[in-house]
């Protein structure tokens, strides 16, 4: 499974497609203090990448791929 | 020698525009209003316009738009108006002007938009 | 001859022309007005009057009369205000209105006279701008409007933007991080082509299957590239998970035909420019390189306020045409414009090379749809004012780094969030927008003098052409030529229908409508019947119907005699109206026709009517009639006494028409303009006033008379007949010589004895006299003289100076051979 959701994280695998975005925005909106691990991700398609925006989820891990990484930390950082 | 039309339906400012481009050396042609504008532009070339916004028949927007949509050289147009609020020089620019005055405009401001529009050397 | 005045002041065409323009103004407006009296709604009429008293301040402006500035500043604020529905329409700020209006004329009058407007009119004007106010619900401060009206167009310094700023973003190029960045100088150092790209994939690019950070990855050549949010993003709850709303800015060295082919299949969703290494660099590093600032420093030039003002004004201006998001149809010339404008700009600073880099980037701008390019340039510009030593806008020295980058990426949506960081100058605010309104035909303005002048020309070809016949004739008798006096006839013929189809084309241009003079009758009515305390419904038809202009101006007195009476003595007060059965609104009816060759203009009041008993003792009592003619006088003959001298009916003096003896002084009006005037009352009923004219004061038609040696001329209007009389037909009637003609006593005066020539009339061989029938009015009499000549057309000179006072003449006229014709009026001379 792509999103493994935990207690109070959402793990990230692996390359995680479009169908999973509206499963995390529900999970996401039962649990406002949940992070997210993204150490173990590969891609992310833009849809759960936008939903992780306006969510403002914490991230627990950053991508170990640093080009990933590179993408994704100043967008889900805080950021504008 | 450059033509500029003044586009404006009060004699008054028409002659007042008139006088003060002609004496810096411009040919100057009058319209009173958007259609008889949108005429003398299509029979001879101008190098500039300067319309008035408030004009029967059809207004300085209206000429604007369809001068904007004409096949021929598309050319600067200052418009001139009273209003000075914001959204007024917006509407101008939308409909196609390249720069907005307020009235009365002094000779040398008008000159100078006239000349650097025109691409004439700034003394 | 047009007498020309002399003027004191040396002739100011401007102000001229705005004095001609400000009476047309004042004219419609106060029309305009008395209009809205009737229909307090019409949204037209509020339209026209709005746009008449925008119109004529903003002409005013352009001179130093701040007295009329003012007050129409405040009718046009208050215009405004009823136009919008915030104030209502009231009788009393209808007055207040039409005094302003009033004022303004007298202004103008003023300024005609003396070319200025006296101190003392500051007080009044003050008033009559706190009058008009004071009808304004919370009235504007006029203050703040007249200091900003004084200020134009300065340039206000542009707001510099800075990192404190609560509205500043880093630029997305500023956010690069300092290694990427660096390298990416290097880069570019070495002749790599790097590219900025500004992706923003379609909102439902999901559903086509896109996903717009996979493609963004895999764009080749990438450098640096970030993601960011289009638009603020919702909360979860309103989140469209499957609409996407992020974007993607991405720095790439690859090649521009490299990511054309990439980004194919979204070509309107991909923006794509070449970087300028200056705009990785930071200011520091700006002063570093080699640029062409330092040897072109040299090129410096000093400009005036006013160019340096009007430069960045006008670069300003351009940027904020190239950042509206709309594609109307225009929108392509609209591009088109400022591209010329770029390029004049570049030009007047000297680049003149910068135009085909602008052509460049206007094609791109045209083809995409997007200004990027245009944007990029104008901004990467901005040093051109450095270049070329123009002292610049704070924004653009701060912002060489920072702002001009942003060109390219999402300009928009940063500078709709803050508009103040566009160099825009003078914040001159005002509350209002005009709007337009219709207007009416336009004519061609033809100063008097030239009308004058062509009719004079016109009237001395008229009698020119006369002479020809007597050319003709000399030819023939004199000459014995008659070959010649034929073809001169025939010339003759053909000039004279030329002369007399110009005299006919010239009285047309002369040729008024009686709305000139009616025109003033709304305001005129409703004054003084306001003033009498009288209820009056003003009523005028046939405004159109025209007439020679000379007879229309001499009009305007009678008739304003005439209606002046109408409501004085005529029309009774709501009470009495009311007491006779009458509706409590008098009715006052103003009408003007045309009947054949003349106009005929009525007056008619639903009034009490002339009461011709009263009228009949008082004109005995006067002595103007005696006991037989009081007897035997009709009632519509008596009433037309009234026209005699010396007779007034009035028991109440009042201001308003005199003395109400001015029935007399209009009858010589008209009748001086070949008019008559007849009336006709019917007691408690009402009175109607007839005048008829002639349309115009053109060719008369003239019999040729002589007597005593003399030539006079008589009017073929008073013409009936020519006859020969044999002298033995004439009887003496106690002092009167008669004959009887047509079956019935002609009494007969000779033409000798009414001019004073102490000669008598000269039979003929056949001893018959000479006798010229004649009516005046209704009566008829015989004119003796010695002989009839012919009968010509020729146009009427009134008589001038002292020989005005001569009454037995209507006027004078050249002949042919170039002497004068005296023409007889033939009323007078009996």
């Amino acid at each position: 499974m792509p999103i493994e959701f935990k207690k109070n994280r959402a793990v990230f695998r692996d390359e995680v497609s479009v169908e999973e975005a509206e499963g995390l925005l529900e999970w996401l909106q039962g649990k406002p203090t949940a992070s997210a691990d993204l150490s173990a991700l590969s891609h992310l398609h833009t849809a759960n990448l936008q939903v992780l925006m306006a969510a403002k989820t914490g991230i627990s891990s950053w991508p170990k791929n640093a080009e990933l990484r590179a993408w994704l930390e100043p967008a889900l950082n805080s950021g504008e | 020698m450059k033509r500029v039309l003044i586009v404006d339906d009060a004699a008054t400012v028409r002659m007042y525009h008139r006088s003060i481009l002609e004496s810096a050396g411009y040919a100057v042609e009058e319209a009173w209003n958007g259609i008889e504008a949108l005429e003398k532009a299509l029979d001879v070339p101008f190098d500039l316009y300067v319309v008035d916004i408030n004009m029967p028949k059809l207004d300085g927007f209206g000429f604007l738009r369809e001068l904007r949509q004409q096949p021929i050289p598309q050319q600067p147009a200052i418009m001139v108006s009273t209003e000075a609020e914001e959204r007024d020089e917006k509407a101008a620019y939308q409909s196609g002007a390249n720069c907005y005055l307020i009235k009365p405009v002094r000779q040398s401001q008008l000159l100078s938009h006239v000349r650097l529009l025109l691409g004439e050397a700034i003394q | 001859m047009s007498p020309s005045t002399k003027r004191p002041l040396p002739p100011n065409p401007l102000l001229e022309q705005f004095l001609s323009e400000a009476r047309d103004l004042l004219e419609n407006t106060g029309k305009k007005l008395m209009q809205l009296e009737e229909a307090p709604d019409d949204q037209e009429i509020l339209n026209e009057l709005f746009r008449g008293v925008h119109t004529l301040k903003g002409n005013s402006g352009l001179f130093t009369f701040p007295e009329m500035t003012r007050v129409l500043h405040a009718g046009e604020d208050l215009l405004g205000m009823v136009r919008s529905g915030h104030s209502t329409y009231s009788r009393e700020l209808a007055d207040r209105l039409l005094d302003a209006m009033d004022y303004v004329g007298a202004l103008c009058g003023e300024i005609e006279t003396t070319g200025e407007i006296d101190a003392s009119r500051t007080a009044e004007s003050q008033q009559m701008t706190e009058a008009l106010r004071k009808l304004m619900p919370n009235p504007i401060s006029s203050v703040d409007k007249v200091a900003a009206a004084g200020s134009n167009g300065e340039s206000a310094n542009s707001a510099v933007p800075s990192a404190d700023d609560p509205g500043y973003r880093p630029s997305p190029l500023g956010s690069i991080p300092e290694a990427v960045r660096m390298a990416a100088i290097e880069q570019s150092r070495h002749g790599d082509q790097l590219h900025w790209i500004v992706y923003r994939p379609q909102r439902e690019c999901f559903f086509h299957g896109d996903d717009p950070l996979n493609g963004a990855r895999q764009t080749p050549g990438l450098i640096w590239g970030r993601v960011l949010a289009c638009e603020p993003l919702p909360s979860l709850a309103e989140l469209d998970t499957y609409s996407c709303l992020l974007g993607f800015d991405l720095l790439t060295n690859a090649p521009r035909e490299e990511l054309d082919q990439y980004y194919r299949y979204l070509p309107d969703q991909v923006e794509i420019a070449a970087v300028r290494p200056s705009w990785l660099m930071n200011e520091r590093e700006e002063e570093e390189r080699p640029s062409k600032a330092s040897s072109t420093a040299s090129r410096a030039r000093s400009f005036s306020d006013d160019d340096e003002a009007a430069f960045d004004r006008i670069l300003a201006a351009q940027r904020q045409i190239l950042l509206l998001e709309d594609r109307p149809v225009w929108h392509a010339g609209r591009l088109r414009s400022v591209a010329e404008v770029l390029a004049n700009l570049s030009q007047a600073v000297g680049e003149t090379s910068a135009r085909a880099d602008i052509e460049v980037a206007l094609e791109e701008a045209l083809s995409t749809g997007h200004n990027t390019l245009l944007m990029a340039w104008l901004d990467g510009h901005k040093d051109l004012m450095l270049e070329a030593g123009l002292p610049c806008s704070e924004v653009a020295k701060n912002g060489i780094s920072a702002v001009h980058v942003e060109s390219i990426a999402n300009i928009g949506s940063f500078l709709e969030s803050d508009p103040g960081k566009l160099a825009t100058d003078d914040g001159v605010k005002f509350g209002r927008r005009a709007e337009d309104a219709s207007s009416g035909p336009r004519s061609l303005k033809v100063d008097q003098a030239k009308i004058d002048r062509l009719m004079n020309l016109i009237g001395e070809l008229v009698v020119e052409k006369n002479a020809l016949p007597y050319l003709a004739q000399r030819a023939e008798v004199q000459f014995g030529n008659r070959e010649l006096s034929r073809e001169i006839k025939g010339n003759y013929s053909v000039i004279n229908r030329i002369a007399d189809e110009m005299q006919d084309a010239i009285m047309q241009v002369r040729m008024m409508a009686v709305s000139f003079v009616f025109q003033r009758f709304p305001r005129l009515v409703r004054d003084i019947s306001r003033k009498l305390g009288k209820e009056v419904q003003l009523v005028l038809e046939g405004e159109q119907t025209e007439a020679d202009k000379n007879i229309i101006e001499s009009l305007a007195d009678p008739l304003i005699h005439i209606v002046r009476n109408s409501l004085d003595h005529g029309l009774e007060t709501p009470e009495v109206r009311r007491a006779c059965g009458k509706p409590e609104t008098g009715k006052l009816t103003i009408r003007a026709a045309q009947q054949a060759d003349r106009v005929v203009i009525e007056i008619i009041d639903d009034g009490k009517g002339i009461d011709p008993a009263v009228i009949k003792r008082k004109a005995y009592e006067r002595g103007l009639i005696d006991e037989v003619t009081l007897e035997r006088i009709g009632d519509q003959e008596a009433v037309n006494l009234i026209f005699a001298a010396g007779l007034s009916t009035a028991e109440v003096v009042s201001d308003l028409s005199g003395r109400g003896v001015g029935m007399d002084v209009v009858r010589s009006a008209v009748e001086k303009i070949n008019g008559t005037v007849v009336i006709e009352s019917e007691l408690g009923k009402g009175t109607t006033i007839r005048i008829s004219l002639p349309l115009s004061m053109a060719v008369t038609q003239v019999m040729i008379i002589e007597s005593d040696g003399q030539l006079f001329g008589v009017p073929m209007d008073n013409v009936v007949e020519t006859v020969r009389v044999p002298r033995s037909a004439i009887r003496a009637i106690k002092q009167s010589l008669t004959a009887v003609l047509r079956g019935r006593i002609v009494p007969l005066k000779s033409l000798n004895t009414l001019l004073g020539i102490p000669t008598v009339p000269r039979p003929n061989s056949d001893d018959e006299l000479a006798i010229l029938l004649v009516q005046t009015g209704s009566e008829v009499f015989g004119l003796m003289v010695d002989g009839f000549k012919e009968t010509i057309g020729l146009i009427q000179k009134p008589l001038n100076g002292f020989l005005s006072g001569l009454s037995a003449y209507s006027g004078s006229a050249l002949l042919g051979d170039g002497s004068v014709l005296m023409i007889l009026n033939v009323r007078e001379i009996v």
